[in-house]
């Protein structure tokens, strides 16, 4: 019964993947041998495999600030996605008025936007005409800055992204947590920042856990917000490898970058794993 | 009532039949009700309108202007200029039509081939599961710019390549984390006992399915079908890949709509292109706030 | 409750295609019942597009009732690598690529990995009037078709008098800080141009040849004086240092006065001129001492291609003077055929310019590489 979905990954995406790894590492018969007819500046490993592609691209100064540049932003779109989602969560929680209402419903609204016009209004609300400029410049601040093609602004269109998905997590745990146990604390006289401290939050680790892997898996790899709104450099990983392999012609070393992202993806995910065991051992040893 | 009667009643009542902590919470929130938790929310309605419907908005208003010069907030002169010369664009329809018969189609695919798959893992305790679950959204981390090459090789030795089948295909990967993680979730959320007090009335299995176990999952099989509409929806150079030459759906034009038009035609297709999303929201968005999100990532 | 709101989106997810395809009826989807399809693919900026759609190809399917041909378009390299992954594997696997005739970016690449047919005067009659020398880079594995040229666009409110040579307009740039921009080389070619010209400016005649014709990669020491030069002009680009993606912005930034002089192809400029995206304040200059590059745009057909002898037919009639008038009107494009073939009037027009005077860009695997360096030492 679980065959279908696993049978259709594994060949599907487990070849290819297994194909690329192989052409990192130089092998360019086989299933390479496509992608190899066109490529320049290879590294072709005639026996064996050659490291060659990875120390180019690593020893490269730019891929380097270009992975930095990727990892800052991802931090902190994370860091504020989570503060936002809890912030908003936290409200709709204990908020039952038509305010929370229309809190929650502004909040889900960028999960049915396609990412291409997100981004392109994101682009030209911050841009040097857009809305904030024109606000700045009617309250007399005209030397406002200029967040269009800045990575400031790829962190505000991938908050904007993700930040949905954050909510409806973050609402969903928190919705979780029985009435009584708030009650609970309430009546004992604990204030709102106690209880949130000492019963909402140790409940919520895993809801917030998976909040920041997902994100941070996203923007990891995400292309199209900072191909519209980020600068000429440093760009992204995601639209770094687009570079190399469209412009550039060359798809090793775009292959090479791949397998950088999906480590640090991979990372993250074991962070998730991890968490999610030690909560369900920590369930299991407590009944 | 004798105990079989009893679990007789019970399983005529499942159709309202609610978990426990989901009851007790609807019987009373413990709301703050101060003023300044009030003022508060309206700061925060503020700043989301900002921030969240600002850029949209901004952008909707370019579809109407016809001079537009810095630093004014609106336009000096409107028109409907850019709604004529757009809708005299025949290719746009075809591709939204595309867009909306593969989206239905790949999740219900999905849900036919994943939600089996999702029952198993839930109700059995094989070995090697939570590896296989993992790996299921492991191999979506790799960004899949590196894999279409080869891809097109597996397409072509299977000969799928630009057929529909195919499409659906491609499109169908994007959606099986979601379609194995959160029904997995929602089927676990279910007592055992439900399942073994309907069977032991004499129940057969597909039975029991159909009226104890997928009532209750709903909900939650429900988020799944939602999110993974949105990423076949969404799916762009998978699609584009396999499609060639007849099968073109929307992502893959919208980049040439919104980056090679003047700002004005852009800001038009950006609101027909988002129309679409925007009705399903709104069929959707109870469920999805609701709450069974956060159990279908855990893993158990 | 839960199967009601089940079946109201099922309704939903039903009916709305159904909706959507009775307003939206037709397209770009010709259902030949009898006859023969080909299909383009075509790579590039919108006026490429309105080219073959509103033109090329309306007026080929009349002349030959019984031939449809099915149109891709894609913007300007976005999914190139994608179509050239599907072309190669189709190809090296004997399979049909879903594609006949392509023309953008991605043609050189395919013609240098051998992955085309070559079309020659025996197949296409019209070949012969191209000039030979156009054939060369690409190994006569592509077939050029219109030539276009970068030329410099300025906005003559604000510029009085407009730099004509290339070391004047540097010194404008230093003069005018924040008023000129070019895209960046690897998202569209009037950017590119104007890179490659501020370098090859530094270049001996004999290394630029040899960097024109073929790929010796330890020539590339040779760029960092032009690319030093071009890294020192970040502080006073539009924006401090924004290099926009894709030709379109850059014309789109000047329209709105952002920038006052860029960059630009002739035929996009001059189709944009003509429907009034670009105001009549914006004029077009040649710059020399050297002038941007141009070239040819070529088309490719894949070895795997289907109804071949209807895509040499095409090709023949893309490469009659008849289709080359209507580059020339349609989309103010040079000719690709030599311009003795063409009417009195092109000839007066383009007495000293053609597709196959225009300075010569980089080879292909060059001018990736250059692209590759411009990135890693410039913005």
């Amino acid at each position: 019964m679980v065959l279908p979905p696993v049978a259709v990954v594994a060949v599907f995406i487990g070849l290819p993947v297994g194909a690329a790894i192989a052409y990192t590492l130089g092998k360019t018969g086989g299933p390479n041998s496509t992608v190899a007819l066109f490529a320049q500046r290879q590294h072709v490993a005639h026996h064996g495999v050659t490291l060659g592609a990875y120390r180019e691209v690593l020893g490269n100064a730019h891929v380097r600030t270009d992975l930095w540049a990727t990892v800052w932003v991802t931090l902190v779109t994370v860091v504020c996605v989570v503060l936002l989602s809890w912030a908003i969560g936290l409200y709709l929680r204990l908020s039952d008025t038509w305010i929370a209402r229309v809190v929650s419903a502004l909040s889900v609204v960028p999960l049915f936007i396609p990412v291409v016009i997100a981004s392109y209004a994101i682009l030209t609300f911050y841009a040097a005409t857009g809305f904030m400029k024109t606000l700045a410049y009617h309250v007399g601040w005209h030397s406002f800055p200029t967040l269009g093609y800045t990575l400031t602004a790829v962190v505000i269109g991938e908050v904007w992204v993700n930040v949905p998905f954050g909510v409806l997590m973050m609402s969903s745990g928190l919705n979780s947590v029985p009435n009584a146990l708030i009650e609970a604390a309430r009546d004992s006289g604990a204030s709102l920042p106690r209880t949130v401290r000492s019963v909402l939050l140790p409940m919520n680790v895993i809801p917030t856990v998976i909040v920041a892997t997902f994100t941070g898996i996203y923007v990891l790899g995400s292309f199209t917000v900072p191909y519209l709104t980020g600068p000429s450099a440093p760009n992204l990983m995601g639209v770094s490898m687009q570079q190399f392999f469209g412009s550039f012609n060359q798809p090793q070393q775009a292959e090479v970058m791949a397998m950088i992202v999906f480590v640090l993806a991979a990372g993250i995910g074991t962070i998730y794993v991890w968490a999610n065991v030690r909560a369900s051992k920590r369930a299991s040893s407590t009944t | 009532m004798s105990a079989v009667e009893h679990q007789g009643v019970a399983l005529g009542d499942l159709e309202q039949a609610e978990l426990p902590v989901a009851r007790a919470n609807r019987r009373r929130r413990p709301t703050v009700r101060s003023i300044g938790f009030h003022a508060l929310g309206i700061v925060l309605v503020a700043a989301l309108l900002l921030f969240m419907i600002g850029p949209l908005l901004w952008l909707m208003l370019r579809a109407f202007s016809g001079l537009w010069q810095f630093p004014q907030f609106l336009p000096s002169h409107w028109t409907l200029q850019w709604w004529r010369s757009v809708f005299d664009d025949k290719s746009l329809g075809n591709s939204m039509k595309l867009s909306f018969e593969f989206a239905p189609i790949v999740t219900f695919a999905s849900a036919a081939i994943c939600l089996p798959a999702a029952y198993a893992f839930s109700r059995l305790n094989f070995p090697g599961r939570r590896v296989l679950l993992v790996s299921l959204f492991a191999t979506n981390a790799f960004p899949k710019i590196g894999l279409y090459i080869s891809m097109a090789g597996v397409f072509y030795s299977l000969n799928l390549m630009g057929t529909f089948l195919g499409v659906v295909v491609v499109q169908l990967i994007g959606t099986i984390v979601f379609m194995t993680w959160i029904p997995t979730a929602a089927f676990s959320s279910i007592p055992r006992s439900l399942e073994e007090a309907a069977r032991d009335v004499g129940a057969g299995p597909l039975r029991v399915f159909f009226r104890v176990t997928f009532p209750l999952a709903a909900p939650g099989i429900f988020v799944a079908m939602i999110l993974s509409f949105l990423a076949a929806f969404d799916e762009a150079q998978g699609t584009f890949l396999v499609g060639i030459p007849n099968y073109i759906t929307m992502p893959t034009e919208m980049y040439t709509l919104v980056l090679n038009y003047p700002e004005q035609a852009a800001a038009v297709f950006s609101i027909l292109l988002a129309i679409p999303s925007v009705v399903l929201m709104s069929f959707a968005r109870k469920h999805v706030m609701g709450g069974k999100l956060a159990e279908g990532f855990q893993i158990r | 409750m839960k199967a009601r709101l089940l079946a109201i989106t099922v309704a939903v997810l039903v009916f709305v295609p159904a909706a959507l395809s009775a307003t939206y009826a037709g397209g770009h989807v010709k259902k030949a019942n009898a006859g023969t399809t080909i299909v383009v693919y075509a790579s590039g900026d919108v006026n490429v597009q309105n080219l073959w759609q509103n033109n090329i190809i309306p007026h080929f399917e009349k002349a030959n009732k019984g031939i449809y041909v099915k149109f891709i378009f894609s913007e300007h390299g976005t999914d190139d690598g994608t179509t050239l992954a599907r072309i190669g594997a189709a190809v090296k696997g004997r399979h049909w690529p879903g594609i006949d005739l392509v023309d953008g970016g991605l043609v050189t690449t395919l013609a240098l990995a051998g992955l085309n047919q070559p079309v020659s005067k025996a197949t296409a009659a019209n070949v012969k009037k191209v000039n030979p020398d156009l054939l060369a880079p690409v190994k006569g594995a592509a077939i050029p078709y219109r030539g276009s040229s970068v030329v410099l666009a300025y906005n003559s409110d604000k510029v009085s008098s407009p730099p004509r040579t290339l070391s004047a307009l540097l010194d404008w740039i230093r003069a005018n800080p924040g008023k000129f921009t070019y895209n960046s080389p690897n998202t569209g070619g009037s950017g590119y141009s104007f890179a490659e010209t501020v370098v090859d400016s530094l270049l001996s005649p004999a290394i630029l040849k040899q960097m024109d014709q073929g790929y010796d990669p330890s020539l590339q020491s040779n760029w960092k004086p032009g690319l030093d030069l071009l890294h020192s002009l970040n502080k006073y680009m539009y924006g401090n240092g924004v290099y926009p993606n894709g030709n379109a912005a850059v014309l789109q930034l000047l329209g709105q006065g952002q920038i006052w002089v860029a960059p630009v192809w002739s035929d996009q400029s001059l189709t944009a001129l003509k429907t009034g995206q670009l105001g009549p304040n914006i004029k077009l200059t040649q710059i020399s001492n050297p002038s941007f590059t141009g070239g040819a745009a070529y088309l490719a057909v894949p070895k795997t291609a289907r109804h071949k002898k209807v895509l040499y037919k095409f090709v023949n009639y893309i490469l009659s003077p008849a289709a080359q008038q209507m580059i020339v009107d349609v989309m103010a494009g040079f000719p690709a055929i030599d311009i003795k073939y063409m009417g009195d009037s092109i000839k007066q027009k383009f007495q000293d310019v053609s597709a196959n005077t225009l300075r010569p860009t980089y080879q292909t695997k060059m001018g990736n590489d250059f692209k590759a360096a411009w990135q890693q030492s410039v913005p």
